[in-house]
């Protein structure tokens, strides 16, 4: 165990316009051996793997390989270093072949024609020693995402790679194609490749890596071997000791009636889904990243399709079926994205405030009646608190926090009986996190039913009646609003239920 | 009860923003065109010939007008003028058969329109690129027209079509107020309607209108049917003004001239900007740029290849500002 | 899955090929001189042009982009050389050399405005394409100018049975194809068009790629409209009006998708253009209308582009991704 590090990184800093994503991080990582690296969201784990990998230049810190220090100014210099970065987004070309995606960085040619057959025979040898027997003149498309990483896996490959970053590499695979992975990456280890691995996936890292650095908010927390650690120190180790704040609601004891019943929803990642939520309370959706908690959200409303299952909604005091499309016009959604899928960035505060009331602001004629809007803007603006200049102001101009105000306020607008937020905080100071959280507990208070997704134990904790615990997937677990800290993070360390096998 | 007014941060967004500042370069570029006809050929503002320019305009102003709405949903029309001509055949071929001119007009109209819903549909409901799918539209259209005329122009109108469509109101003919009445109106639709805010919002983000409840679908359909609506209206003004009608109004030199026409006026071809009286302006930009060329003794072919500079440097600028921004 | 599916799969796939034999078909049947060989042989000489400039189209809609100035160029091209030869007294094959390289040229200017200035390609070829059509009225003076004789009689070269500029389009095609299929470039073309993004995260240099398509796209419809002259025997103002349409409508409906990436050029080049000419020689033996022509290949086309987008969403829906502009 005295080997040196055959791959060490110091001291690593990175800053963007507003938000610092490296605080001074480390990462070393031997021969042959596998590195897993966690950290919750915006911990800092893909900015360090984009410096690792040519794509971010740092703005301090070092990088060493093999003793001599280099410099990666592109994602080519990290390949003649002997990088391969496997991402979690696949670069793939569909309607290309199996060999033509292998090779697609570097075609073999002969006297000036690509030379098909050696292309071929070799990318079918490469996928023979990563235990895949797929035909190579198959199109790509045609394959399932454990294969495609397999022709991935094998383009990485074809560098003979000494450091293999694998990024998220398990979330679409089945169970046996994630066997498949883990036999390639003993393979690798064997041949002492140094392999860093991150995944959200504690339970994987125990099967596979030998030390795991664990990340927090731009800077390594510490660095443990495999065999002297848990997952649920790991778990604590990723999101911290942060004091959970003051609770910012009163527990409520009893709820009003079920408002949402959904049985049996399957679609995507989603297995056999059952839940139901109340008028008046606050539902937190607990999981770590990949626990299918935002696709959840998007099934509800049918922003994703579902395969099977039922809803069924609270209409005249009684619980009827409803599709997902209803239940878009019924409930209010903050998504995670509220750059992209949220905001319109140009357009005003004004606009964005009353886009999806505007039925409701209209003169007889038929027109929008700018004074009904002005109206419902101002009114908003100044219950949320929101800081603009003006109701005129261009939204994209907005701090993070106002801008996640805006979105709240646009479906506060419309009043409606079931709000969906997905991670409503993520992005914010402490004060804007405290005001967001206080606005999701007033609206249950108001009498709808709530459901509120989020990373962070502690604000759950803040203003939950009750827990909806995610894993791969499926709903795990239900907890009551009086559980410990410790106890949610166990909830999600634990092993969680294997997927079938495909 | 007023606004919080505090530490907002970034710039604010007043009245000269970016949009409005494209309504500036259009009506500074208007201006420079004026001066130099004042300069260079003053006979340009004899009364007879500024009517003659803003008749020109009306029917350049009318489907530029009705694309812009097509423009700002981040589409296409590449039809309009195509649908203007197959209406305007369809129609003529009625009234020269003896058909009533006012039922005659309605032809006109709906057809387009129809020719309209037929894009919508297309590209709305079965997820079409507009580009091709209007394209494709176009060479039907255009196709019918040639096939019904055997590519002969259709006259023989009543009377009553041209005592009617041809008046002057003040001096002014008909068509142009038929053009400000429609930049009124749909630019009423656009600026003060939830349709035009719907459209705005799908020309600046889809995804974003689609979680916002905007019906992404039925706004994207109906803004190819405005087009259409258009394209007919124009049909009908524009074949009382040449006295027949022939498949040749909508060749391709009239696609370019409104796309033009909108971009000038700016309207983005990427989506979620611009304005209806943008395109109208734009229009009589177009128009006088023509105009102007032939008074300078430009020939027709220099004027075409000017045409085509002009509207590639105009989109190069917007990307331009957009990356920029 | 139901045998409906199956066959909605299969003309989905195999559609234009289904076309093909119905169209043939139904000339065969209903024309006495249809089915005479020399009326094939005819078909393929008039296709020449045509199979020409869209084996260019197609390079370029391989790359996922669109180049509808094609016809322009054409005339462009094919008006320098005619005006070289009859005004300057060039010889034949400096016309030639010339008319390639003003294709070329003009192709270059589209690549030089799409991937320098960043201007959206259907925008730029749409300018181009009126651009171009007013450098070539301006040239010719929208006169017709008829071929020097000696030139003139090359429209009528035959090889064998074949007329010569048969040979030389499918010659043409077939290295476009070999070019698409076996070379770098054509691989690094369909990536590109797989997906640009990806394209350049693999290192492809994206933007010389889709530049030398633009080239070759204005060289080839410079080739097709001398092929074209040649037949005619002269440049009149309407050489190569709405050859665009026609070459965007032979590739989409010989099965290469405008989304790009995919397809193979010989056949649906070859193919295509079979299909439109069938349509356009059954007509005539029809006796029928010789406007009907544009309004029926405008049906074909429609239902070609629409089975196109439909393959698209299918693609898209078994992979999970949105369509463009939806969420």
């Amino acid at each position: 165990m005295t080997e040196a590090a055959y791959l060490r990184m110091q001291g690593l800093s990175k800053a963007y316009p507003g938000v610092v994503a490296l605080r001074g991080a480390n990462l070393e990582a031997r021969r042959g051996e596998a590195v897993a690296l966690m950290g919750a969201n915006g911990a800092g784990k893909s900015t360090l793997m984009n410096v690792l990998g040519g794509v971010t230049s740092p703005d301090a810190g070092s990088i060493t390989i093999d003793g001599s220090p280099v410099r990666l100014r592109t994602a080519r210099d990290a390949l003649a270093h002997g990088i391969a970065f496997v991402h979690q987004e696949l670069a793939m070309l569909p309607s290309m072949t199996v060999a033509e995606n292998v090779f697609a960085d570097g075609f073999p040619t002969r006297f000036g024609i690509v030379d098909g057959a050696t292309m071929r025979r070799d990318a079918a040898e490469l996928l023979v020693r990563l235990g895949c027997n797929l035909p190579t003149d198959l199109a790509v498309e045609t394959l399932g995402p454990g294969d495609r990483q397999m022709v991935e896996i094998a383009r990485a490959l074809r560098r003979a790679p000494r450091i293999m970053i694998f990024d998220e590499p398990t979330s679409s695979l089945t169970n046996n194609e994630k066997r498949r992975l883990f036999e390639i990456v003993q393979g690798l280890k064997r041949d002492g490749v140094a392999i860093i691995y991150i995944t959200h996936f504690v339970d994987e890292i125990f099967e596979i890596c030998d030390r795991v650095t664990v990340m927090r908010n731009g800077s390594t927390v510490d660095t443990r071997a495999i065999a002297e650690t848990s997952p649920t120190e790991i778990v604590r180790l990723m999101l911290g000791e942060a004091d959970s704040g003051e609770r910012l609601a009163d527990e409520v004891a009893i709820a009003g009636p079920v408002l949402l019943e959904v049985s049996g929803l399957c679609g995507g990642i989603l297995r056999d889904i059952d839940f139901s939520l109340r008028a008046g309370e606050v539902v937190g959706l607990w999981g770590l990243l990949g626990s299918g908690r935002t696709e959840l959200m998007r099934a509800l409303i049918g922003l994703d399709p579902i395969d099977a299952g039922a809803l069924r909604w609270r209409a005249a005091d009684e619980l009827r079926p409803v599709t997902p499309n209803e239940l878009h016009q019924i409930a209010g959604i903050v998504t995670e994205d509220r750059r992209g899928e949220g905001l319109l960035l140009p357009l005003s505060t004004r606009a964005n405030l009353s886009l999806a009331s505007l039925r409701s602001l209209l003169t007889p004629l038929g027109l929008i009646d700018r004074g009904k809007e002005e109206g419902l803007a101002a009114d908003l603006i100044g219950r949320l608190h929101i800081m603009v200049s003006g109701s005129a102001q261009a939204v994209g101009t907005l701090s993070g926090g106002n801008q996640q105000k805006v979105v709240v306020g646009r479906w506060l607008a419309t009043e409606p009986r079931l709000f969906l937020l997905d991670e409503p905080t993520r992005g914010l100071d402490v004060g804007a996190k405290s005001e967001i959280l206080k606005l999701t507990a007033a609206l249950a208070r108001a009498g709808a039913a709530v459901l509120v997704i989020s990373s962070e134990p502690e604000e759950l904790m803040r203003i939950c009646d009750r827990y909806l615990v995610m894993s791969r997937g499926r709903l795990t677990a239900q907890m009551p609003g009086s559980a410990t800290r410790a106890e949610l993070l166990s909830a999600v360390s634990a092993t969680p239920l294997r997927m079938s096998a495909a | 009860m007023g606004a919080s007014i505090g530490q907002a941060e970034g710039r604010r967004a007043g009245r000269w923003s970016g949009v409005d500042a494209k309504l500036v370069v259009t009506a500074a570029l208007l201006l420079v065109i004026l001066v130099v006809l004042l300069v260079l050929a003053p006979s340009f503002f004899r009364p007879n010939n500024l009517v003659n320019v803003l008749v020109q305009t009306s029917s350049l102003g009318l489907m530029a007008v009705g694309m812009a709405p097509v423009m700002i949903a981040g589409g296409i029309d590449l039809s309009s003028p195509a649908n203007m001509a197959l209406g305007a055949v369809l129609g003529a071929m009625f009234m020269q058969a003896g058909g009533n001119p006012v039922v005659g007009c309605l032809i006109m109209v709906v057809a387009a329109t129809l020719v309209g819903l037929l894009n919508g549909v297309a590209v709305a409901l079965l997820g079409m690129i507009p580009f091709v799918v209007t394209l494709a539209t176009m060479t039907v259209a255009t196709g019918a027209a040639v096939w019904l005329t055997h590519s002969v122009s259709v006259s023989g109108f009543p009377d009553s079509f041209y005592d009617v469509l041809l008046a002057r109101l003040g001096g002014i003919p008909v068509s142009v107020y038929v053009l400000i009445a429609a930049v009124i109106i749909l630019g009423a639709a656009m600026n003060g309607t939830p349709f035009g805010r719907y459209l705005y919002a799908i020309g600046i983000n889809p995804r974003a209108a689609r979680v916002a409840r905007v019906p992404v679908r039925a706004s994207t359909c109906a803004s190819y049917v405005v087009s259409g609506l258009m394209a007919g209206l124009t049909a009908v003004l524009l074949s009382a003004r040449l006295g027949s009608a022939s498949a040749n109004m909508g060749n391709d030199g009239v696609v370019l001239d409104v796309v033009s026409a909108c971009v000038v006026g700016g309207v983005s071809i990427y989506g979620g900007s611009g304005y209806v009286t943008g395109a109208a302006l734009g229009a009589l930009v177009i128009t006088l740029l023509s105009n102007n060329l032939n008074l300078l003794g430009v020939s027709y072919y220099l004027n075409l290849m000017t045409k085509g500079v002009v509207i590639i440097g105009f989109v190069a600028l917007d990307g331009l500002r957009r990356r920029a921004s | 899955m139901s045998s409906f599916g199956r066959l909605a799969t299969f003309l989905l796939q195999n559609g234009f090929l289904v076309v093909l034999a119905a169209v043939f078909a139904f000339f065969a049947i209903f024309t006495n001189t249809f089915l005479a060989s020399g009326n094939l042989i005819d078909m393929l000489h008039a296709m020449s042009p045509l199979m020409t400039i869209s084996a260019g189209l197609a390079l370029v809609v391989m790359a996922g982009k669109l180049d509808i100035s094609v016809g322009s160029v054409a005339f462009v091209a094919a008006s320098v050389g005619t005006l070289l030869m009859t005004r300057l007294g060039c010889p034949p094959l400096l016309a030639l050399a010339a008319a390639l390289s003003a294709g070329a040229l003009l192709g270059a200017l589209n690549g030089f405005i799409v991937v320098v200035l960043g201007v959206n390609p259907l925008i730029t070829t749409l300018g181009t394409m009126i651009a171009f059509r007013g450098v070539g009225l301006q040239l010719t003076n929208a006169q017709v100018e008829r071929l020097p004789e000696g030139v003139r009689e090359l429209g009528n070269w035959s090889v064998g049975p074949f007329f010569g500029d048969t040979l030389i389009a499918l010659a043409i095609v077939l290295a476009v194809d070999l070019l698409h299929r076996r070379t770098i470039f054509g691989r690094q073309l369909t990536a590109i068009g797989n997906g640009e993004d990806v394209a350049r995260r693999i290192g492809m240099p994206v933007d010389r790629l889709v530049f030398v398509a633009f080239v070759l796209s204005g060289a080839l419809a410079a080739v097709g409209g001398v092929l074209d002259t040649l037949q005619i025997g002269a440049i009149s103002a309407y050489l190569g009006k709405g050859l665009e349409f026609n070459a965007v409508a032979v590739i989409v409906v010989g099965g290469v998708s405008l989304f790009g990436g995919r397809g193979r050029i010989l056949s649906s080049v070859v193919l295509g253009a079979l299909v439109f000419e069938l349509i356009r020689n059954g007509l005539n033996h029809l006796g029928a209308n010789p406007y009907a022509y544009r309004l029926v290949s405008g049906a074909v086309i429609f239902a070609a582009m629409y089975a196109d987008a439909l393959k698209s969403r299918v693609r898209r829906a078994a992979v999970g991704a949105p369509a463009p502009g939806e969420a």
